[in-house]
């Protein structure tokens, strides 16, 4: 933005709007705050709306609920039913298929694991469910990619349909799930393919797309039918990409499984997490999660090495005893171990003498923790929330005093701050370093007041500008309308406590996960030691962590915001480290053999080259940061995050539906606007060179 | 591993009809919700072996605090032997209401509310229990960020907000924390009690946690029912809404056609009372000596058939 002169004035101007809107506030606070007459009433109309949708057409839900009940009873009488060292030997052979034997070593711990610790029957619960939703979701996923593919209008239907539906928490749409369909097992295979086929339908899109015109042209010639075609030439060709689709509806599904526990009806592994955290039960909800945790890993590794090895699959001219290896091992060991488990009872249920627990020496290691370093933790949390949260939150004006920071804001030191603004970003300004004295004024206005004290209607104007500069007209709208139905609404405030909430977040997940994926980009060991880490933070249900962030820093928004970063770091890691190690090999060599440092190399190549992957993984960041909103307001806060809960607790559709719709606005916003972001800074570097 | 064999037995098998007594009303197994905590668990096991013994099928169904009104509303879920009103949001209320689900009487527990604090707190503040002691020892009670106010955990946000209304009211020196969820609370206060840190938190009796931690109550002033609009009543004479907490209710609730589809069922129910007595003896034998939760159920049963046999006479 700084290239345009006349944009510095505009912003210039609009910052001084912004200013003396606030100090106008204090006598016209509509301008500031805005009024609650004002609101539209639309949980209302949309309860209204529900009622009658529940009235009318309950009964062919409640039908297809009962149908839907069938297979899911069924998979799980069967996966109870099996002796469960045929379950391990089924995983660990499929693993092997797909990838070798490193992986199937690892389904065959995970598996034992669930078995040694004793959730093996919750565990199959959870997996019955999975299994149901999956083919569902990828047949679903698949219709509409399809019919995306086909028709440009559809997909611009179903593009921003997908984009509401994996940004709404899910814990929003529970309620009205379980109003049409009613209570049971059900509603959690809704819940989770909802959530899950939206993946499938972008894969499919885009594999269908990126097939080359030669293919389809050489399909033509040799005469096939536009059905020929499509299943022949364009679903093969695809078939890479659709695998993708797979695995990650699958790890969406097996993600939500603890969401659907929420309702009940199932027993699975989810509801003894749940159950362990409401006792806050530390060591033992880690144990129950890790079931989960595990879970996703295998099913991830063995759809990811399947979908990988597709192409080299036909190459191989063998027999067929050799082709069918894996099925024979299979078969073989799945009938011999049925024998056998009617001899041995313990293959058949694992004694609950031998199960291995250690969930009280957990307790009482995080219990010998928190007495070692509650004072040190305390110093930390007490620095952390007088002076970066509170400030944004709440501004410098209501900070300051002699509780906090041991003085009184006074009216001279009001004027010295102010003072000390100026003069910074007139520095920058002189220096020719436009935007950034833009940003200094903006941020030093924003900590004065606190976020939430700053004008809606500033706010607004400003954010639709920024839009425009960042994406042209359509964007400027669309965030115009977006932000528009915050307010008419009435949940901006708890918008903005979400907002700020979630902006620090970020802000650390940003920057300390980018310098750890910087170390593990250079340095192979802090690597190997942050993946699994990571991988356990992905999958881990989220609300397990936070039984160990209450007891250590306490109820409150510092224990929500550590366990958003806890989930929001982790693509900031991955995207910083898989960016700079996968740059164009000759580029580095140049920039060696011209004499540069290592340090050199990092951050006048290798950065600035991997700044699209970065800027992917900050986006993927911020994504992750909303979606951990509602779990972390299990830990008290009060943005949007509880709305959700109390929509929820009353029974009342509209409350949740319109906070859940809220988080997506500001989820999308930010993708919108980093992505713009991203694009302008990506010209502007290629327009240098 | 108790909670584990529960839920390995219930989920989906159907008990057999092994009593003498022939059931009054149908045959079909009668769901009963199983909820999240410990006390829960004890009722609706109470109830499901005397309904047992009464000669119905039953099944124990998990159900969530919230979803299951509408799983008792559409008979998916037929018995919940002890619903709290004080932490559920409206939907209970509301449900009742619309006569989709019917609470048939109190299960006879003697529920307490209010704030609490670990006994050890006593010694940093003498004038403790008395409710004067939320002024003289706000600070005793605070933490950085709220000082020098005191610390006051309250219900999560989706519970309501009766602590912050009487913090406000009676003008108390104490900042109001929503407490998020039942499962923050309790980490919150087993860390507190760890240190021996200062805690005062919105509560509630009786709960499995008053077994593991020893804990006290703030005398408030007592409920009254027009405190509202009576400034004479509660903490200070010149206002109002000033009071302490009315007793919560726990009630047995059915779905609506209970009593039709299993009438001797439905006279079970009515007739069945839990003390707080029992509850918490049996409560501790699950929590605190691991005792499986069937086990300790059926013991209690066996050696009560006095107290019970009205109640099953009364199915026939």
């Amino acid at each position: 933005m700084s290239s345009n002169p006349g944009k510095f004035w505009i912003w210039l101007i609009l910052i001084g709007l912004l200013l003396s809107t606030q100090f106008i506030g204090s006598y016209t606070p509509w301008l500031v705050n805005y009024p609650t007459e004002w609101v539209i009433p639309l949980t209302g109309i949309l309860n209204a709306m529900m009622n009658w949708l529940v009235e009318t057409t309950g009964w062919l839900f409640r039908g297809l609920s009962d149908i839907l009940a069938i297979p899911v009873s069924v998979v799980q009488q069967v996966l109870q039913w099996v002796p469960w060292p045929v379950i391990v030997v089924l995983g660990g052979v499929a693993s092997w298929a797909a990838s070798g034997w490193k992986l199937a070593l690892f389904s065959t711990l995970a598996l034992l694991y669930m078995v040694f610790v004793g959730y093996w029957p919750e565990s199959m619960n959870s997996l019955s469910l999975v299994l149901i939703s999956v083919p569902l979701a990828i047949v679903t996923g698949f219709g509409f990619g399809v019919w995306g593919f086909r028709s440009k209008r559809a997909e611009n239907i179903i593009m921003p349909a997908l984009d509401m539906l994996q940004t709404i928490p899910a814990f929003a749409y529970l309620l009205p799930i379980l109003l049409l369909f009613g209570f049971g097992p059900v509603v959690g295979l809704i819940a989770s393919l909802l959530f899950a086929f939206p993946p499938m339908v972008r894969n499919t899109i885009l594999g269908l797309k990126s097939v080359q015109a030669e293919i389809i042209e050489s399909g033509l010639m040799s005469g096939a039918t536009p059905r020929q075609l499509f299943w022949q030439v364009r679903i093969p060709t695809a078939a890479r990409q659709l695998l993708l689709g797979v695995n990650q509806t699958t790890m969406a599904a097996v993600s939500m499984v603890i969401i659907a526990s929420i309702i009940g009806g199932t027993a699975d592994i989810g509801w003894e997490v749940l159950s362990r955290i409401r006792k806050a039960q530390f060591g033992e909800s880690i144990l129950a999660g890790v079931v989960i945790a595990l879970l996703a890993m295998v099913i991830d590794r063995i759809t990811y090495g399947f979908a990988g090895q597709e192409s080299k699959e036909q190459s191989s001219e063998t027999g067929p005893l050799h082709r069918h290896r894996y099925l024979l091992i299979a078969i073989v060991s799945s009938v011999t171990l049925f024998i056998l488990s009617s001899f041995i009872p313990a293959l058949r249920e694992w004694p609950e003498a031998w199960v291995v627990y250690p969930a009280d020496g957990m307790n009482r290691w995080l219990e010998n923790f928190i007495l070692n370093w509650s004072e040190a933790i305390g110093t930390i949390k007490t620095i952390a929330f007088f002076y970066i949260m509170l400030p944004v939150k709440v501004g410098l004006v209501d900070t300051i005093s002699p509780y906090s920071w041991g003085f009184e804001f006074t009216p001279a030191l009001k004027l010295m701050y102010g003072l000390a603004v100026l003069v910074v970003a007139g520095l920058a300004w002189f220096r020719q370093r436009k935007s950034l004295s833009l940003v200094i004024l903006f941020f030093a206005i924003l900590f004065y007041f606190g976020l939430t004290k700053l004008s809606w209607l500033m706010l607004i104007t400003m954010a639709s500008y920024m839009a425009f500069q960042l994406g042209g007209r359509t964007l400027a709208i669309g965030t115009l309308l977006s932000l528009l139905f915050l307010l008419l609404t009435g949940i901006w405030p708890q918008a903005m406590l979400s907002v700020y909430l979630c902006g620090i977040a970020v802000v650390i997940s940003f920057l300390v996960g980018g310098f750890i994926g910087v170390l593990a980009s250079e340095i192979e060991a802090v690597s190997r030691i942050i993946r699994p880490i990571n991988d356990t933070l992905q999958t881990m249900p989220l609300f397990v962590i936070l039984i160990p962030f209450v007891m250590i820093f306490k109820i409150g928004e510092f224990s929500a915001l550590l366990a958003i970063v806890a989930y929001a770091i982790v693509p900031a890691i991955r995207y910083t480290e898989h960016g700079l190690r996968n740059l164009p090999a000759d580029v580095l060599e140049a920039s060696t053999s011209m004499g540069c440092t290592r340090w050199q190399l990092l951050t006048q190549v290798k950065l600035p080259l991997a700044l699209p992957i970065i800027m992917l993984g900050l986006n993927q960041t911020i994504m992750y940061a909303i979606a951990m909103l509602v779990i972390a307001a299990l830990v008290g806060t009060n943005g949007l995050g509880q709305q959700v809960y109390i929509g929820l607790g009353d029974g009342d559709f509209g409350i949740g539906i319109v906070a859940g719709i809220g988080m997506a606005i500001i989820a999308m916003v930010a993708d919108r606007f980093t992505q713009g972001w991203s694009a302008s800074r990506q010209k502007a570097f290629s327009g240098n060179d | 591993m108790k909670f584990k064999h529960l839920v390995l037995g219930l989920a989906v098998s159907t008990m057999a009809n092994s009593s003498v007594f022939a059931a009054n009303g149908s045959s079909d197994p009668i769901k009963i919700a199983i909820n999240e905590w410990t006390g829960q668990h004890i009722s609706a096991h109470i109830a499901g072996q005397l309904l047992q013994k009464a000669g119905f099928n039953i099944e124990y169904v998990t159900a969530g605090a919230v979803p299951q009104f509408a799983a008792i509303a559409q008979g998916n879920l037929h018995l919940q032997p002890e619903v709290w009103d004080n932490n559920v949001g409206d939907i209970y209320p509301k449900a009742v209401e619309s006569g989709e689900i019917v609470k048939v009487g109190e299960l006879g527990l003697q529920p307490k509310e209010g704030w609490m604090y670990p006994s050890y707190m006593k010694e940093k503040c003498p004038s403790l229990p008395d409710a004067s002691a939320l002024v003289e020892c706000a600070q005793v009670f605070a933490a950085p960020e709220t000082f020098p106010k005191g610390r006051l955990i309250t219900y999560p946000a989706d519970w309501g907000t009766r602590s912050k209304d009487l913090v406000e009211n009676a003008g108390l020196p104490l900042q109001p924390i929503a407490g998020g969820s039942e499962g923050a609370m309790i980490a919150e206060l087993k860390a507190a009690y760890a240190a021996k840190e200062p805690a005062l938190m919105m509560f509630w009796a009786p709960h499995w946690l008053h077994a593991e931690l020893d804990m006290d109550w703030i005398e408030l002033p007592a409920a009254h029912p027009n405190c509202d609009s009576e400034p004479e009543h509660g903490f200070d004479p010149g206002k109002t809404g000033d009071c302490g907490f009315p007793q919560a209710s726990i009630g047995k609730v059915v779905w609506k056609d209970f009593g039709s589809k299993w009438p001797g069922a439905l006279k079970l129910i009515e007739a069945m009372s839990i003390d707080n007595d029992t509850q918490n003896t049996l409560m501790l034998e699950v929590d605190n000596n691991k005792r499986d939760l069937d086990e300790v159920v059926t013991e209690w049963v066996n050696s009560n058939e006095s107290l019970w046999q009205p109640w099953v006479a009364a199915a026939q």
